[in-house]
């Protein structure tokens, strides 16, 4: 029982914590690799603050209730995700969150928005299938969907999945919105269809919104962190490696388009895993 | 049990025939609300029968066996009757194919000395009994105020309503024979009445289009019935029965028996509507829109899952079995994708069933105690919520007199109400913790160990997912205050619409309990079950599914979202953003010389990949590989 | 920040989009330039103003959430400028929406640019506690104005 509570506590508060640090850093390193110094590493959270403080304006009252629908919906999956649970499910939740976003920018008429919210149902229709094949090959490898048996299990999965890995690779990169992926909404593209998704949301549901992305980082890191679960040594040097590669991808490429990006990502990232699974299957 | 199996079957008819005779508008509004009562009612009081089963000797003196031939050959000439007027050979050919099958069946094999009951009722019955009965009579009731304004629209002047609801009932009572017969015959009977009661439904509005397509939903089910009555002869020639029972859990598996199951799970096929038999369910959509709601959740297309699900045991470890897998997988993912490419709301959900019964059928194909219920409860489940959605669509279309999605942009500020329970519908398609994820759910950890089938579900799902949500988030697409106008509909209306919604909402919260007592029983005799329901949990070696906790955190999730939405109506309300250029008018802006554009956008159809036109050939052609796959396999 | 192009002759524009590189770094003080007023907390406007774009950035400042500052860069968004007796130049930025802090120069140099960001940043705290305070003082005013 106090484990459960305990794995609630820290789903709930220390993950926002975590997620919007990893965020700062993210910052500080892409700045850095462009030669610049970059903001404080807590400037994410005084973004949210001062968002959070800020005059509640909308477009449409509907857009309040689909942030906080996307806001619940990621906390609740990352919970999930420390109560060890199933990965399916918790891929279910996300995916909830996700349909959340998309209805609240399609909820305002600006054609911004709209576009914005096509195009993110484009980068789920992207990645949502590599992410259950992924679960699919863990449960193959193991035999389980469950969180608790991943963590059971002698060795780290990578060895066995290095393919869907690297699928999972294109998942994070468009959950993180980084390029070449970040066509709906992204962290730094200015002028680019002036912010997608978040073109209607201000104030404080705009913060509400950040603050569930950073769950969102969270819980696809921690499904990363899930091929190296035999130590923490091990998941958290996985994790830091991937996640720079991430920042070095997303400032080396360009935008691309969603033609491009369906094309791309279901060509490369089911092959990769069909090939992954049948591997396994025949082992 | 007969009484109540009588009320079932038999009085629906006698009902439909009063509503045909009795022509005036009271009278058989309340025939229809009555049965409608009785129906659920009777359909109620079966649950504590369950497991029986009988056979009546005789009816009205007559014997059973008696009426049944004369109705069976009666309605083939029925059909063959439809064939002449309507000038097509196929369907002649068809029909006198299964009368000479048929009479070869009757006459020469059949010796009438068998003794095994004519109606058995399972678990798996009794489940199809209570959704053709309560989804059905909502729908037969919500139909009433429907086809009113129906027919003042069209400006019929002669009303044929009482010839639907003739048909409507009609068809319930046929449903329920479907689900309850254990003789192959009468099965093959009610089969075949259902085939009839869907082609006068589709062709009701006597349009030149409506009839065509409703021949071409006769034909391709003849089709399903002519498979059906081949495999019927062969089933005999070897086993010498037509007891159901007796033939799913027969040992002899020889290669006649392997290739009737295989012809059964074609007929199956055609009455789903699968790949390649598709057009006839999209040709039904011209048909007025409870027709549809109809033949898509509660009945006709649940026939076919339903002979599949029967058939289960009898195919398991079959080549079959695994063909009807990647059979269903294949239309699950290709149906889903037709859908991502289509504007018109009632062809969407018709792709929509389409995909829905294809991942049933995988589940069948499976044959894991896991996607047996998985089956079982996407069945549930998609009849409710198929349901309400095509009732919202036919109210919404007779409001603003469109199909097309588009069309219903914004329509939050038109009809608020049935805007919000579209919504709703849609949520409870694709969002947990309802019913339809939870099938879903199980599904895909069953399907995990097969690879073929798994790539396509998955791809599916996230198909599936797009094509909802952006008609879920269109729907509320306009700048918006906050304060609305309740829309005016007929109470009858109203109670449909919000029975169906508030049912999925505590069926959802119930499917442990339904799982616990009504799935696991069906399965008993050749499976163990294998989720436990504890706390409302679904808990299996491999996979958990907290049904009752989430509900209870979504539930939470959903109050402090409506508070949210509450306090936002206090807020500064501002216009969309037009780059600045923006108007009083939320979707006008100010262009050069000051002139008042609207900004369009429309949705991303990806007709260039998704067009009908596109795939639909591709599609058929793999589908008939597949079922080539399915027969030729079987041999 | 959003960044607003009045009718500005470009040098000014030139100058600000300059803080933004490696050189000046506006994102030391955690500024980023957005393209939409909905998230934007500063308003950025270099040029004067016409008849005709008057009404977009009265718009834009609109579709700000409050608290607000509004930063004028430049001798044009001053005062007009050189172009102060142009047919159609209305004046400065402050004749259609209330200015904050005023970034002289022609152009403004982006050490002043961000001089005067950092300014506003701080206006924005002593705006904030008076916004949070009572009633959105700035709202009353632009009843008045135009
Ligand atoms: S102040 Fe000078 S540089 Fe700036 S816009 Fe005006 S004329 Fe151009």
């Amino acid at each position: 029982m106090r484990e459960t509570l305990l794995a609630i506590f820290i789903g709930l508060f220390a993950t926002p914590l975590l997620g919007g640090l990893i965020n700062g850093l993210d910052r500080i390193i892409t700045a850095r690799l462009q030669g610049r110094i970059g903001p404080p590493v807590w400037q994410p959270f005084y973004d949210v603050i001062k968002l959070l403080s800020k005059e509640k304006m909308v477009v449409n009252v509907w857009q309040a209730f689909c942030a906080y629908a996307y806001l619940s919906a990621a906390a609740i999956s990352v919970v999930l995700f420390f109560l060890k649970s199933d990965l399916l499910l918790i891929l279910f939740i996300q995916a909830v969150g996700a349909v959340f976003v998309v209805i609240g920018a399609l909820s305002s008429t600006s054609p911004f928005s709209q576009v914005g919210a096509h195009r993110e149902l484009l980068q789920i229709l992207s990645y949502e299938p590599l992410l259950i094949l992924v679960v699919a090959g863990i449960y193959l490898e193991i035999g389980s969907f469950k969180i608790d048996d991943i963590y059971a299990w002698g060795q780290p999965l990578i060895f066995k999945l290095p393919f869907l890995f690297i699928a999972l690779g294109y998942a994070l990169t468009i959950k993180l919105r980084k390029s070449p992926f970040d066509l709906s909404t992204s962290h730094h593209g200015h002028q680019e269809i002036v912010k997608g998704v978040l073109t209607d949301y201000s104030g404080p549901f705009l913060a509400l919104i950040e603050i569930g992305h950073w769950y969102d980082i969270i819980l696809i890191l921690g499904l990363c962190s899930l091929f190296w679960a035999t130590g923490w040594i091990g998941m958290i040097i996985l994790v830091a490696i991937t996640y720079f590669i991430e920042i070095l991808i997303d400032n080396v490429t360009a935008r691309m388009t969603w033609r491009w990006m369906i094309g791309y990502v279901w060509a490369m990232g089911l092959t990769l895993s069909i090939v992954n699974l049948i591997w396994i299957n025949l082992a | 049990m007969a009484e109540l199996s009588f009320l079932l079957v038999v009085f629906p008819m006698l009902a439909a025939c009063s509503c045909f005779l009795m022509r005036h508008n009271t009278i058989y509004s309340l025939i229809v609300i009555i049965s409608g009562g009785l129906l659920i009612g009777s359909a109620i009081l079966l649950i504590p029968l369950v497991p029986f089963s009988f056979s009546p000797k005789s009816f009205l003196g007559i014997n059973i066996h008696e009426i049944l031939t004369a109705a069976d050959f009666l309605l083939l000439f029925i059909i063959l009757y439809f064939g002449v007027k309507y000038k097509n050979w196929l369907i002649n050919s068809l029909a006198i194919f299964q009368i000479v099958l048929l009479g070869y069946l009757e006459f020469f094999l059949i010796n009438g000395s068998e003794t095994y009951p004519i109606i058995y009722c399972d678990n798996l019955s009794l489940i199809m009994v209570l959704i053709i009965c309560v989804v059905g009579s909502i729908i037969c009731v919500q139909a009433l105020p429907y086809m009113k304004k129906h027919e003042t629209h069209l400006k019929i002047g002669v009303s044929r309503q009482p010839h639907f609801f003739f048909v409507m009932i009609l068809f319930l009572g046929a449903m329920n024979g479907v689900v309850l017969s254990n003789d192959m015959i009468l099965f093959y009977f009610f089969f075949e009445l259902t085939t009839v009661c869907s082609f006068l439904l589709i062709g009701h509005d006597k349009t030149e289009r409506a009839t065509k397509n409703a021949v071409r939903a006769l034909w391709m089910n003849s089709l399903g019935g002519a498979a059906f009555i081949t495999a019927l002869v062969f089933i005999y020639t070897r086993l010498g029965t037509l007891d159901m029972q007796y033939i799913i859990h027969a040992d002899s598996k020889s290669q006649l028996v392997i290739l009737s199951m295989a012809l059964l799970c074609f007929a199956a096929f055609t009455k789903s509507a699968q790949f390649p038999f598709q057009s006839w369910l999209l040709g039904a959509m011209i048909a007025p829109t409870p027709v549809s709601a109809l033949l898509h959740s509660s009945t006709m297309v649940k026939v076919g899952v339903y002979l599949a699900l029967r058939l289960a045991p009898a195919i398991e470890g079959l080549f079959l079995t695994q063909c009807v897998t990647i059979f269903g997988a294949f239309t699950f993912l290709f149906a889903a994708a037709l859908a991502v490419g289509q504007s018109n709301g009632k062809k969407v959900l018709a792709y929509s069933t389409i995909s829905n019964l294809g991942l049933i059928f995988a589940c069948v194909g499976l044959n894991t105690p896991e996607s047996i219920a998985a089956a079982i409860i996407l069945i549930i489940f998609h009849a409710v919520s198929k349901a309400l959605l095509f009732l919202c669509v036919g109210t919404i279309e007779q409001h603003i007199e469109s199909r097309n999605i588009e069309d219903m942009r914004g329509l939050y500020t038109k009809m608020p109400l049935t805007a919000l329970i579209s919504v709703m519908g849609v949520i409870t398609m694709i969002m947990p913790p309802f019913g339809l994820l939870l099938g879903k759910w199980m599904a895909m950890e069953a399907a995990s160990s097969f690879l073929c089938g798994i790539v396509m579900i998955a791809m599916g799902s996230a198909l599936t997912v797009m094509y909802w949500a952006r008609w879920a988030g269109i729907l509320m697409s306009d700048p918006f205050a906050g304060k609305f106008k309740l829309e005016k509909q007929p109470v009858l209306t109203w109670a449909a619409l919000f029975s169906l919604c508030i049912g999925v909402g505590v069926l959802s919260l119930l499917s442990p309990w339904i799982y616990r007592w009504c799935i696991i029983p069906i399965m008993g005799s050749d499976y163990l079950a294998s989720y436990s329901t504890d706390y409302g949990i679904f808990e299996n070696a491999f996979g958990v599914f907290a049904v009752l906790p989430l509900s209870l955190v979504a539930v939470a999730g959903f109050i402090i979202a409506i508070l949210a939405v509450k306090s936002a109506t206090h807020s500064r309300i501002t216009m969309p953003y037009l780059s600045g250029l923006q108007t009083e008018e939320p979707r006008v802006f100010k262009g050069p010389m000051n002139r008042l554009i609207t900004a369009e956008a429309g949705n991303y159809y990806l007709s260039s990949i998704f067009g009908e036109d596109k795939l639909t050939p591709w599609i058929n052609l793999g589908a008939v590989i597949l079922l080539t796959l399915v027969i030729g396999g079987a041999l | 920040m959003l960044h607003f192009d009045c009718g500005s002759c470009n040098g000014c524009d030139i100058e600000t989009l300059a803080c933004l590189t490696p050189v000046y770094d506006i994102e030391r003080f955690g500024v980023i330039n957005v393209g939409n007023p909905m998230h934007a907390d500063i308003l950025l406007v270099t040029g004067t103003v016409n008849p005709r774009n008057k009404k977009v950035l009265v718009n834009l400042y609109d579709q700000m959430p409050n608290p607000k500052v509004v930063v004028a860069i430049g001798s044009c968004g001053l005062s007009g400028g050189i172009f102060k007796d142009a047919y159609n130049v209305l004046g400065g930025i402050d004749k259609v929406i209330p200015v904050d802090v005023y970034v002289p120069g022609c152009p403004a140099k982006p050490e002043a640019i961000i001089d005067g960001v950092v300014m506003a940043l701080k206006k924005y705290e002593v705006i904030k506690k008076k916004h949070s305070d009572s009633v959105p003082s700035r709202m009353k005013w632009r009843k008045i104005a135009p």
